[in-house]
């Protein structure tokens, strides 16, 4: 009888305990192990200072991570803290649902919130308030297959970058060499082979921009003005006439090898690894007057207002992203921190890239421009597709099909 | 046994109100409620739900809504162009797969409704499909129709024709998102064939082949008339299935190209799950029910013409 009272009892305490102790919720969309495992570290040094606090890191696939987060948010389920892609986040903070975070961020030790550099805030920021802090602000990156290039004879795109003869006219010329020397394979792959799908904005924004054009700015379409056209005409060319870059329809991975370049960010060289042949990476061509159009594709913290535990949730976020934790996060996402972005650290000690590769990677965060946003991007995106799908016809006329795709966005801009 | 009696007439005595009539309601009771309740809940209340949000303009992030009355239908079929087109599609599809599968699946059945060395297997082959993952299902066509170097254009290269880029031009992409599911689920429909044909009594043949019927006559006059009831299930199940089809169309085509196969049940994902217009959704789910319902009535009025 007096076990089973002390049972009982012990059986109290610990329920107790357990409704005393606050559970963080993190949402994050990568299952990569080493990237969990450094999430998981970062955690530890937060419990370290919250003992009662527990962190639980819940992964949702990324293809469909925006949709299931708002699913959760509607259904009252929302997590405390999630990780947010530059493409979602206008819609988030203007439905008023994410919490200010800047009484926390500046009420942080060491904080320093001035360090993030401006361009890299500009999502993130209404007014004179924070409403998420980029942790990853990555440019994309060309990586190629070294050895495919090898075998052609050519100069890799580091090597012609080095010399700044890494242009579009010479990624053009290059390919063909590519294809003709590895015969089966391709010379470019879009991002991770949806540049026809879910990555089509991805495909068209990098030669957009090298050409000193954009998808959309201030609310007008530029998709149509002649530096886009000019630009969609040579990748269009590729994929129809020159044959080199993976057409629509067919499936061509860069990282079984079956195409020389791709584009990418950083966080991909862990997949690099297992890849199996030498590599590199490289900034993306210049445009035909040596313009460099960098493309930045960001996520940030975002802490939602409904979260019971909203200060904690905030403050874990402060610590994620203070100066030592950027500088952690910096091995797979690239920092907008100035004073990580010039460490010897970030710079010098990465484990998949060379100092140099992290040279481009730090000229690329300083110069490019965050990707496209808006608030109704799936709209626009909707209202895209089947205009972009006659664009990548072999018989498309292409600035008739921009025209097309423009005025379908156009109201929605 | 006088044990039970008293025992029960004492019961009965104390709490009368318990008789056995009351006792045996309780008792059925308590073994529906399961399911009365699964019903009730996951069923009715979701159906009840769909009709207040599509009198709503519902923003799903903020969680605001406002009633708006009928405009969300008003603006399905009369504002927007790209509803029409969607119906377009969805009866394009349907026309093309009812037919196909109800045939080939009677076709199916015919051939393997008699045992034969072998029925086993081929029977398992052709129904196998149905219980595959429609996303496995998917990812493997998407790689067979492969517009360059695809193993099945590849094989028409070898007798000399150049194949399409299967799901990258319009109207190839809705004939192969057509036969492709067709192929998928066609055993489910073989195998109601299959329990019907072998349900109508051999004596029938047998006295129609001695009084000197072709088989073919055998099948038109005899076995087809007696498949009657079958075939209208399977074509209310397969009509029923074609409007409500989404995943195949999803992992395929994403209801490209140039929105040639983006169907009904895909608009409604992407209204109600990408746009978050939960309102709107709901209305066109409310249209899709009432052009189910439509066209399963017409069959069965169409069936009972027939019997009449």
């Amino acid at each position: 009888m007096k076990g089973i009272l002390k049972l009982a009892a012990s059986a109290i305490v610990l329920m107790a305990t357990q409704a005393s102790a606050e559970d963080l919720r993190v949402a994050v969309y990568t299952s990569s192990e080493p990237h969990l495992k450094l999430l998981n570290q970062l955690a530890d040094k937060f419990k370290a200072s919250h003992p009662d606090v527990n962190v639980r890191f819940e992964t949702i696939p990324v293809a469909d991570y925006t949709q299931k987060l708002s699913f959760q948010v509607a259904g009252g389920k929302a997590p405390d803290v999630a990780w947010m892609m530059e493409d979602a986040a206008p819609a988030f903070i203007e439905a008023n649902i994410l919490m200010d975070l800047t009484p926390v961020l500046q009420a942080f030790p060491d904080y320093d919130l001035a360090d993030f550099t401006d361009p890299a805030m500009a999502l993130w920021r209404k007014g004179d308030q924070v409403y998420g802090v980029p942790f990853s602000t990555s440019p994309f990156l060309i990586y190629y297959n070294k050895a495919m290039f090898d075998k052609a004879g050519l100069e890799d795109p580091k090597q012609l970058a080095e010399k700044g003869e890494w242009t579009m006219a010479k990624f053009q010329d290059v390919s063909k060499k590519l294809v003709a020397a590895n015969p089966g394979k391709y010379a470019f792959e879009f991002k991770d082979g949806e540049g026809y799908a879910s990555r089509m904005t991805h495909a068209l924004l990098p030669p957009i921009r090298a050409y000193g054009g954009d998808l959309w700015e201030d609310g007008k379409c530029g998709m149509d003005s002649p530096a886009a056209v000019k630009a969609v005409q040579q990748i269009h060319d590729m994929v129809f006439k020159d044959k080199t870059i993976v057409p629509p329809g067919t499936q061509g991975d860069y990282f079984s090898g079956n195409s020389a370049m791709t584009v990418n960010q950083i966080s991909r060289a862990s997949k690099m690894a297992e890849a199996g042949f030498e590599w590199g990476v490289a900034p993306l061509p210049t445009g035909p007057n040596g313009e460099e159009g960098p493309v930045i594709g960001q996520a940030g913290f975002v802490v939602f207002d409904a979260s019971p535990n909203k200060e904690l949730a905030a403050e874990l976020v402060a610590q994620m992203t203070d100066k030592e934790g950027v500088a952690a996060l910096a091995q797979f996402f690239p920092p907008a921190r100035r004073s990580v972005l010039s460490s010897d650290a970030f710079l010098n000690k990465n484990q998949y890239l060379s100092p140099q590769m992290m040279g481009f990677v730090a000229d690329g965060i300083e110069k490019g421009r965050v990707v496209a946003a808006h608030e109704k991007v799936p709209q626009i995106l909707a209202a895209m597709k089947p205009r972009v799908d006659a664009l990548w016809r072999p018989d498309a006329d292409v600035a008739k099909s921009l025209q097309g795709v423009c005025a379908a966005i156009q109201p929605l801009l | 046994m006088t044990n039970s009696l008293s025992h029960r007439s004492g019961a009965q005595a104390r709490a009368p109100w318990l008789t056995l009539q009351r006792r045996d309601a309780i008792e059925g009771w308590l073994f529906v409620s399961p399911t009365l309740l699964g019903f009730l809940i996951f069923f009715l209340g979701p159906l009840i739900a769909i009709f207040i949000y599509a009198m709503s303009d519902w923003n799903f992030l903020s969680g605001e809504a406002t009633f708006v009355g009928l405009a969300n239908f008003e603006d399905a079929l009369l504002a927007n162009p790209d509803f029409w087109l969607v119906l377009r599609n969805s009866a394009v599809f349907a026309l093309g797969l009812v037919p196909l599968n109800v045939a080939l699946a009677l076709f199916l059945a015919v051939a393997l409704s008699r045992p034969f060395r072998g029925v086993i297997v081929f029977r398992t082959i052709f129904f196998a499909p149905v219980i595959t993952s429609a996303i496995a299902w998917a990812i493997v066509w998407k790689f067979l129709l492969q517009g360059e170097g695809g193993p099945i254009n590849q094989m028409l290269a070898m007798i000399g024709i150049t194949g399409p880029n299967w799901l990258r031009e319009p109207n190839w992409a809705m004939a192969a998102v057509i036969v492709t599911r067709v192929i998928k689920m066609v055993g489910l429909n073989m195998i109601l064939y299959i329990a019907a044909l072998q349900a109508i009594p051999r004596d029938y043949d047998e006295a129609a082949g001695l009084e000197g019927a072709s088989r073919w006559q055998i099948f038109r006059l005899i076995t087809w008339p007696l498949l009657g009831p079958t075939t209208l299930v399977i074509v209310i199940l397969t009509t029923i299935g074609s409007f409500k089809v989404f995943d195949h169309i999803y992992q395929m085509t994403g209801g490209g190209p140039e929105n040639g196969t983006l169907v009904l049940a895909f608009y409604i994902y992407q209204q109600g799950f990408q746009f978050f217009d939960i309102g709107y959704a709901s209305a066109l789910a409310i249209i899709m029910f009432v052009i189910v319902t439509i066209l399963t009535l017409i069959q069965v009025s169409l069936r009972r013409k027939d019997d009449a």
